[in-house]
């Protein structure tokens, strides 16, 4: 059956140029999802982005501080940062990659969402890496985890056997830095699961909660804890 | 566009080494993408250090993690300057100025003094990559330049540019991919 790419090259002709809404990002995000490993719109993706990418070309290049690229040199690379490592050629490279995330998709239960979430943002976010730590969180009922990379933005977030958080409520998660609550986004879980990926930086949250809120997604949390999790 | 062609094999390359940890081959891909990277993030941006900023931390996770490029979602260029305009547009939404600055910008009339698609006429000397790019743009119905424009070298979203255009939201995307796609057929001769 040949599926219909029309609303697909259309959401991705405009995230190549980063102009998608969230709701539009998540329609893409299920459509993706739904055509699953798609030659078809993997070659939209790309033709996209080559197109978004050669924009830049029309400006009058800016000189950067002739410092700059010393400064960054000077930084210790994180991968392969060893003298001597071997590179692999860009296949091995990709391989590696898809290593990881194949890793990631079979070690936990909710593989699908899992799967499904982090495909869609290595899809999406070349600068996003597959994330190195997991970390569960503590709850009486369900299970939610999440995965990211210290010292990155960026956070893989799922639940699945969720209750319902009630009519007109959602699920919020909650990054405390020093004691202060910041909000990390609400999340809606379908029949119990969800998966998201919220852009945050971890770098500095010592304990992390996901409370029932109101729709609304309050800017403080209004209720106890419902799931926890300590960051080491 | 081509594909496999010298300069994304040469980009491949650098890339390769950059792994490998040869800080001369990174040196060599900054000194072929820094400046191009800086004016996207100034244009942007609109200010000088905020693009400075940018323009360090892109190329400081190209190098401490280049294997994140994956050669079958495009050539490097496209990457590594996706890369430094999700960025910018990041600055830009968060910036507590933006809605003054995105005003500024979205006129949709001609912008800044070296608006892109402005001039070709007057790019005869130029490389010619950049010329063929302005000469893209400048191709474009002034429909879907407008709004290719707004969006990639403005940094507003779908909504932002149909709210202040009065244009439905769905004309907007569909101006996108219509413009899109033809930038694509113009662009076939410009290596990757």
């Amino acid at each position: 059956m040949t599926r219909d790419h029309a609303l697909i090259d259309e959401l991705l002709a405009v995230r190549a140029l980063d102009g998608l809404d969230d709701d539009d990002a998540a329609l893409l995000a299920r459509e993706l999802a739904a055509h699953g490993d798609c030659d078809e719109c993997r070659r939209l993706e790309t033709e996209h982005a080559e197109v978004a990418g050669a924009l830049p070309l029309a400006l009058e290049p800016r000189p950067v501080d002739p410092g700059m690229v010393d400064r960054i040199v000077a930084e210790p690379q994180r991968v392969a940062g060893t003298a001597g490592a071997t590179a692999g050629t860009s296949d091995e490279l990709a391989e590696r990659r898809d290593a990881r995330l194949r890793r990631w998709q079979t070690a936990f239960g909710v593989a699908a969402a899992i799967a499904l979430i982090l495909a869609f943002v290595l899809a999406t976010r070349p600068d996003v890496s597959v994330p190195s730590t997991l970390v569960r969180f503590e709850g009486e009922s369900g299970e939610v985890a999440m995965a990211y990379t210290p010292g990155e933005s960026g956070v893989f977030v799922w639940g699945n056997d969720l209750p319902d958080p009630g009519e007109g409520n959602v699920y919020e998660l909650w990054m405390f830095e020093g004691g202060e609550p910041i909000s990390g986004g609400c999340l809606s879980p379908t029949d119990g699961s969800v998966a998201a990926f919220v852009d945050a930086d971890l770098s500095s949250a010592q304990q992390m909660a996901v409370t029932v809120e109101s729709a609304d997604c309050p800017d403080a949390p209004t209720t106890d804890p419902v799931f926890t999790a300590e960051l080491s | 566009m081509r594909s496999a062609e010298p300069a994304g094999a040469l980009d491949e390359e650098l890339l390769l080494r950059v792994e490998g940890g040869d800080d001369r081959a990174f040196r060599e891909l900054f000194a072929r993408y820094a400046a191009v990277a800086h004016a996207l993030a100034f244009r942007l941006v609109r200010q000088a250090q905020v693009a400075e900023e940018i323009v360090q931390e892109a190329f400081l996770a190209v190098w401490r993690n280049p294997e994140r490029y994956d050669r079958t979602r495009g050539s490097v260029r496209a990457w590594l300057l996706g890369t430094v305009h999700h960025r910018a547009v990041d600055a830009v939404r968060r910036e507590q100025a933006q809605r003054r600055r995105a005003e500024q910008a979205a006129s949709l009339g001609p912008t800044v003094e070296d608006d892109p698609v402005d001039d070709v006429l007057a790019a005869i000397d130029l490389p010619r990559d950049r010329r063929l790019v302005r000469r893209a743009l400048t191709e474009l119905p002034v429909e879907q330049r407008d709004v290719i424009r707004a969006m990639y070298f403005d940094g507003l979203s779908q909504s932002q540019i149909a709210e202040r255009t009065g244009l439905p939201l769905g004309t907007v995307k569909s101006r996108t991919l219509l413009g899109m796609r033809r930038l694509r057929a113009s662009l076939e001769g410009l290596e990757r």
